[in-house]
């Protein structure tokens, strides 16, 4: 569904994505992880195009991502997309957030849309919320409701970007739960993250980066447990001593 | 010293001051309605990628920004008639209030824009929404509640600066002041005046900014 070629990129000097080779199938579950500045939120920032390649090729859906021509609109439409630090339309309530882009992106009637807001607001467990403004919700409410604008568009991808590393830890589990209900769903998913619990429960493969390149892929077991490159046990090492 | 204050000679010349301030109001109007437009063309071409469009854009607000209004005034007044362009002197004043004002702001357009925080444009990127829907949706809603506080003051400046069309012999109400001093010899009294007006138009737009601050601004917290 989604595959990486020869992918490179670089930031000035900097090569952020060195020689990246990828397949992501459908239905897949992927977590990535890694050390800052190693590439891996610049790697999914890629799928939609956030951000764009200097060589290489992505193609997505059979779409070709990294040639110009590409209808990025209709791309878009069909990936999900959540952020670190959630983006939501301070001006809307939850309801307007969820159903902006349904009507103005895929011209669904607004009775509509509201129906499916509604629906994707329950499914997050947030229907109380819906005439909420983001200021009067909690990071974790926040980023539920993010979740749900970006369900609201049906996709057939959803990506997160460090989806729990701006929330205070309390709040985390409520975010991850609705994304464990996701992938049991069988939503294709490429999260960013450092959650190994998450990563054991429902990923199917855990990919390892650093400096740009993958070091090592593989079953969330098998990677935590036994990380086959010293890279990734130094970097599990880390993040398990506290 | 009050008592050489002639207040009299006030009221007999309160239909020249009534007349400027009439003048000196619609000026106004005229020229900040004149001037949103031309700020808000300014602005998009501003902060367009498409160079023909760009860089005119930057010399313009550059330019207007590093003069002084004066010389602008001068310079419509006096330099275009010699380039045989002729143009009746009200007009020439709300032009060069116009390209005045509307340089600043243009500026305090972008600025507003500007202050959206970048992750708001990316997600609205993400979703698939256009440029003209972003700014519709997402960014001019946001800048709105920034920008009109600074455009109200540019107001309150543009009023001010009309002033300076007294020097051109514009009839508005710097120039009623004038006239009643050149014809009495009663400046206190004749621009006390002047300056109890500007200040009655003053007040006037400070209440719409305070009231608009309130209203227009999307509520941060509860």
């Amino acid at each position: 569904m989604i595959q990486f070629k020869n992918v490179n990129k670089w930031f000035g000097k900097l090569h952020v994505l060195n020689d990246i080779n990828l397949e992501i199938k459908k239905g897949e579950v992927l977590v990535v992880c890694g050390p800052s500045g190693s590439g891996k939120s610049t790697l999914i920032r890629c799928i939609n195009r956030l951000e764009k390649i200097q060589e290489g090729e992505i193609i997505v859906n059979k779409n070709p991502v990294h040639k110009r021509s590409s209808n990025l609109t209709k791309l878009r439409a069909q990936i999900g997309f959540v952020f670190q630090q959630f983006h939501l339309y301070p001006h809307m309530t939850s309801l307007q957030n969820i159903m902006l882009a349904p009507v103005n992106v895929k011209n669904i009637p607004k009775s509509n849309a509201e129906k499916i807001a509604i629906e994707k607001l329950e499914q997050v467990g947030l229907s109380d919320k819906s005439d909420s403004y983001p200021a009067q919700l909690s990071g974790g409410q926040q980023q539920r409701v993010a979740i749900a604008r970006g369900l609201a568009m049906s996709p057939e991808i959803m990506l997160f970007d460090e989806p729990t590393s701006a929330l205070d830890p309390e709040m985390i589990g409520e975010v991850l739960d609705v994304m464990v209900n996701l992938a049991s769903e069988g939503m294709t998913m490429c999260v960013v993250t450092h959650e190994m619990g998450f990563a054991k429960k429902v990923a199917d493969r855990v990919l390892f980066m650093d400096e740009g390149k993958i070091i090592e892929t593989g079953k969330p077991d098998e990677f935590f447990d036994n990380p086959k490159t010293e890279r990734a046990a130094d970097f599990i090492s880390k993040i398990l001593t506290h | 010293m009050l008592a050489d204050f002639n207040f009299r000679i006030i009221f007999e010349y309160m239909p020249l001051f009534l007349n400027g301030l009439k003048s000196t109001f619609l000026i106004s109007i005229i020229s900040i309605i004149l001037a949103l437009m031309t700020g808000i063309v300014a602005c998009s071409c501003r902060i367009s990628g498409i160079k023909i469009i760009k860089y005119p854009a930057i010399a313009y607000i550059e330019i207007m920004r590093s003069t002084p209004l004066l010389v602008q005034i001068y310079f419509l007044y006096f330099g275009l008639p010699t380039l045989g362009l002729r143009i009746p002197e009200i007009q020439t004043g709300i032009l060069a209030l116009m390209l005045n004002s509307g340089a600043y702001i243009a500026e305090i357009i972008r600025a507003g824009i500007s202050s959206v925080d970048e992750g708001q444009i990316e997600a609205g990127v993400a979703s698939g929404l256009n440029y003209v829907q972003r700014m519709r949706f997402i960014i001019l809603p946001q800048a709105l509640g920034v920008t009109v506080p600074p455009l109200l003051g540019q107001a309150i400046v543009l009023v001010k600066d009309s002033a300076l069309l007294s020097l051109i012999s514009v009839a508005e109400l710097t120039r009623s002041g004038q006239t009643m001093t050149s014809e009495r010899l009663m400046p206190a009294e004749a621009f006390f005046t002047v300056a109890f007006f500007y200040i009655c138009i003053y007040l006037c737009l400070k209440t719409f900014s305070d009231w608009s601050q309130k209203k227009l601004i999307y509520r941060e917290a509860y």
